[in-house]
């Protein structure tokens, strides 16, 4: 099969999973069936029935409302995260391999630092201290993924500084932070964005897991983590408080993935 | 043995290139030609004529995007256009060899030469035995030039010259005893020596063991010196094609008349003359003492060995000054001080106005993530002389208009213009600035002769007609004869020579002049 092919099944694949979860997203923004709060003492553990589609909780909410509502703490927290280590990983990457020297050896040790510890740990950390709410799981993912940018745009910075379009601007004597942002930054953009959809699966998984420990985002507002959490205790008697949020997750992760995996090889049929 | 019969036909074939959208691209047009048994066929043409897709083509070698519409490939009587990929790439190394332009890539960098040529061997059910294939493969290496093959045989790629990695890629193709053998720019990236004696070898080999070769070249000497016959290609198609004695004697085309006169760089035919000096020019560029080294770090910046020292020179307005010495001698360091990108340890430069450049390398003498419209406006911007909106375009046009391109370049993106045309951008982004020297470093070395005849003029003009000084780095001196009034010659860090050029070039007073026209002559 040739690249091209491959390349257009990785899309369609894609798009269709991020589709239903962009869906889950802009109908839980509108419109849920019942109060993602809603209690029903008559209709607890309920199977997916007519009424409920993926049927109800311990405390007899429903649980199709609830994921429609937490598609949006996901793809909040997972995007607004990657734009903070974006941000961040931008600045830091592009002074690293712009100036070399001090300034590259002080930015690496202090994202070797931060990358020598599992993330998760250190995003835990963060929030223990500055307390769990939504802000600062984003602000603490944002630091723990901002060196992965960061060494991605220091080596595409590094590579270009040789290149003579580089030296050209230089001898022109353009402003070091101007070179930096409008001369290398839209030379990188091939190399970024797969890592930014890499940070966006990776980051919603991070999410999950803080919220299922209950340090992520804090009840009565639902959340993947949270729900899947809540219903391990559930998991034989009622198996679709597990199954229905994990699907939105897989949908989500894999969909990333797919597109991403079509950005490759988008851009090595275009190279070839 | 030779002449029997052809080894190769190929009969009008047509071949196109998609890009994705819209209606794909014909680069081969029912394209004709043949090679005889024991031959060597000469293929030349401007970049992008057609010649290295041709190449891929008979090899079997093409990338997906590539379609061919008709036509037919017979290599001995079987036509290649047939066959299933599994038998083409069966073919490719029994029967058709191929040398790329590059030698440094092609090897495999963790092997050693035995291992790499063993390799190839080992496909050829013939040569089963260990001791057999290591017997055929240190023949092989002593055929190509190595003196101690059993040394050579356990070295590994990285500890090989250039020129060595060439012979071990030669020595590979030619272990398979092909039938044809492809060689694309096989020279090109070799030193002159070097590129000599390869060529040599590829003649040997040809007389020695019948292989046919297809010798893909931008250098006419060395296919007039090399080739028994000769194709001309342009825009896909054969447009000329005789003995090598033919074509370069008498041409029948215009276009092999015009590649040859770019070739030989006929300064009467382009309208070159060397830029000189008025009597009351001013200085316009100034440097004592100058003096760089490479240090590491700023902080701790180590003392190392000047690249570069006690250079002392001075350009007036309206002069061209070449600049020439053997590689490694420091001329990149000296222009790359005088840009400002390295730092002087001593001396002063000083100039009446902005320096500006002109790179190596086309390719990436341009940012891909722009427009030619951008480019220019960033010149002007840097320049510290903004225009109003209205006339930008203006201004745009006529610097254009100067070095050969006109407005539509402007919406173009680097990778949409050819190299010669991205060296004249690079050239206009120069102009836009006003500057009172351009340096330019080995401008047309990465270029095809008409390209660099074209380049040669546009410099040439804009150094007549504005009066614009420049310095000039090169390897070629036939670029200095028509170009330069003055020549600086370099060597180990230091200006050796200086004056006149037809002084230098005909009285050489060094030993590094001589040299350099010593290699010039024998140049290929």
């Amino acid at each position: 099969m040739n690249l091209a092919r491959i390349s257009k099944r990785y899309l369609i694949m894609g798009m269709t999973l991020l589709g239903i979860v962009l869906a889950f997203f802009l109908i839980g923004l509108i419109w849920t069936p019942y109060g993602i709060n809603d209690t029903d003492a008559a209709a607890k553990l309920l199977a997916p029935c007519a009424d409920h589609l993926f049927g109800t909780d311990n405390m007899g909410r429903d649980v199709f409302s609830r994921c429609l509502a937490a598609a949006r703490y996901t793809l909040l927290v997972s995007f607004a995260g990657v734009a903070v280590a974006l941000v961040l990983g931008t600045v830091a990457g592009l002074a690293a391999g712009y100036f070399g020297g001090i300034t590259d050896k002080i930015i690496m040790i202090l994202s070797n630092s931060v990358m020598c510890f599992p993330g998760i740990l250190l995003a835990l950390v963060a929030v223990a201290v500055f307390g769990p709410s939504l802000y600062n799981v984003i602000w603490a993912l944002g630091l723990v993924f901002a060196p992965t940018f960061a060494r991605v745009y220091r080596s595409g910075t590094i590579e270009l500084m040789t290149r003579d379009f580089i030296l050209q601007s230089k001898v022109m004597k353009v402003p070091p932070v101007r070179l930096m942002y409008v001369h290398i930054l839209p030379n990188l953009m091939a190399q970024i964005l797969p890592a930014v959809i890499t940070g966006l699966a990776n980051m919603t998984l991070f999410e999950s897991g803080m919220s299922y420990l209950g340090l992520g985002v804090q009840p009565p507002a639902a959340s993947y983590g949270k729900m899947l959490s809540d219903a391990q205790s559930y998991m034989t008697v009622a198996p679709w408080l597990i199954i229905f949020p994990t699907l939105i997750l897989v949908f989500y992760i894999l969909g990333l993935y797919f597109i991403s995996e079509w950005v490759r090889t988008s851009v090595r049929g275009g190279s070839q | 043995m030779r002449y029997k019969g052809n080894i190769l036909e190929v009969t009008g074939l047509n071949l196109s290139i998609s890009n994705g959208s819209g209606v794909p691209a014909r680069i081969l047009k029912d394209l004709s030609f043949n090679i005889r048994s024991g031959e060597i066929l000469g293929l030349i043409g401007n970049s992008g004529s057609g010649k290295t897709i041709t190449s891929l083509t008979i090899a079997g070698l093409l990338s997906e995007v590539a379609t061919v519409d008709s036509g037919e490939i017979l290599l001995d009587g079987e036509d290649l256009l047939k066959k299933t990929p599994q038998e083409r790439r069966r073919l490719l190394g029994e029967k058709i060899g191929i040398i790329f332009q590059d030698p440094s890539s092609a090897l495999d960098p963790l092997q050693t030469v035995g291992s790499n040529l063993n390799e190839v061997l080992s496909i050829r059910s013939d040569v089963v035995n260990k001791e057999e294939r290591r017997e055929r493969i240190l023949n092989m290496l002593k055929t190509v030039g190595f003196d101690d093959p059993d040394e050579i045989y356990g070295r590994y790629p990285h500890r090989l010259s250039g020129g060595q990695r060439q012979r071990v890629l030669i020595a590979g193709a030619a272990l398979m005893n092909p039938a044809l053998l492809i060689a694309d720019e096989p020279t090109s990236s070799l030193d002159t020596v070097t590129a000599m004696s390869i060529m040599q070898l590829l003649h040997e080999m040809c007389q020695e063991m019948g292989i046919s070769i297809l010798f893909i070249s931008h250098n006419l000497d060395a296919v007039h010196d090399f080739c028994d016959r000769v194709v001309v290609m342009k825009e896909g198609t054969v447009i000329d094609s005789d003995t090598s004695w033919d074509i370069m004697g008498q041409p029948k085309s215009s276009y092999t008349a015009e590649l040859l006169t770019n070739s030989r760089l006929d300064t009467r035919t382009l309208g070159i003359k060397p830029g000189f000096a008025s009597e009351d020019a001013e200085t316009v560029l100034t440097v004592s003492g100058l003096s760089a080294s490479y240090g590491k770090g700023r902080i701790l910046r180590k003392r190392t060995p000047p690249i570069i020292s006690g250079i002392d020179m001075e350009i007036k307005e309206g002069e061209c000054v070449g600049l020439i010495g053997s590689s490694g001698c420091g001329k990149t360091t000296l222009v790359k001080t005088l840009l400002g990108l390295i730092p002087a340890s001593s001396g002063t430069v000083s100039s009446s106005r902005k320096l500006a450049a002109v790179f190596q390398d086309p390719v990436s003498s341009l940012n891909p993530a722009h427009s030619i419209r951008w480019h220019l406006k960033e010149a002007l911007r840097c320049s510290g002389k903004p225009l109003r909106k209205e006339e930008e375009l203006p201004a745009f046009k006529k610097v254009l208009n100067d070095v050969g391109l006109d407005e539509i370049h402007l919406s173009r993106f680097p990778h949409q213009l050819s190299g010669g045309q991205r060296q004249k951008v690079s050239i206009a982004m120069c102009l836009i600035a006003e500057p009172s020297v351009i340096i330019a470093d080995e401008p047309f070395s990465a270029l095809d002769s008409s390209s660099q005849a074209s380049i040669i003029k546009t410099l040439s003009d804009i150094n007549h007609e504005r009066g614009t000084a420049m310095l000039i780095v090169t390897h070629n001196l036939r670029v200095v004869r028509a170009m330069c009034s003055k020549l600086i010659v370099m060597d180990s860090g230091r200006i050796v020579e200086s004056g006149l050029t037809e002084t230098i070039l005909n009285d050489p007073k060094t030993e590094a002049t001589r040299a350099l026209i010593e290699a010039d002559l024998y140049g290929v």
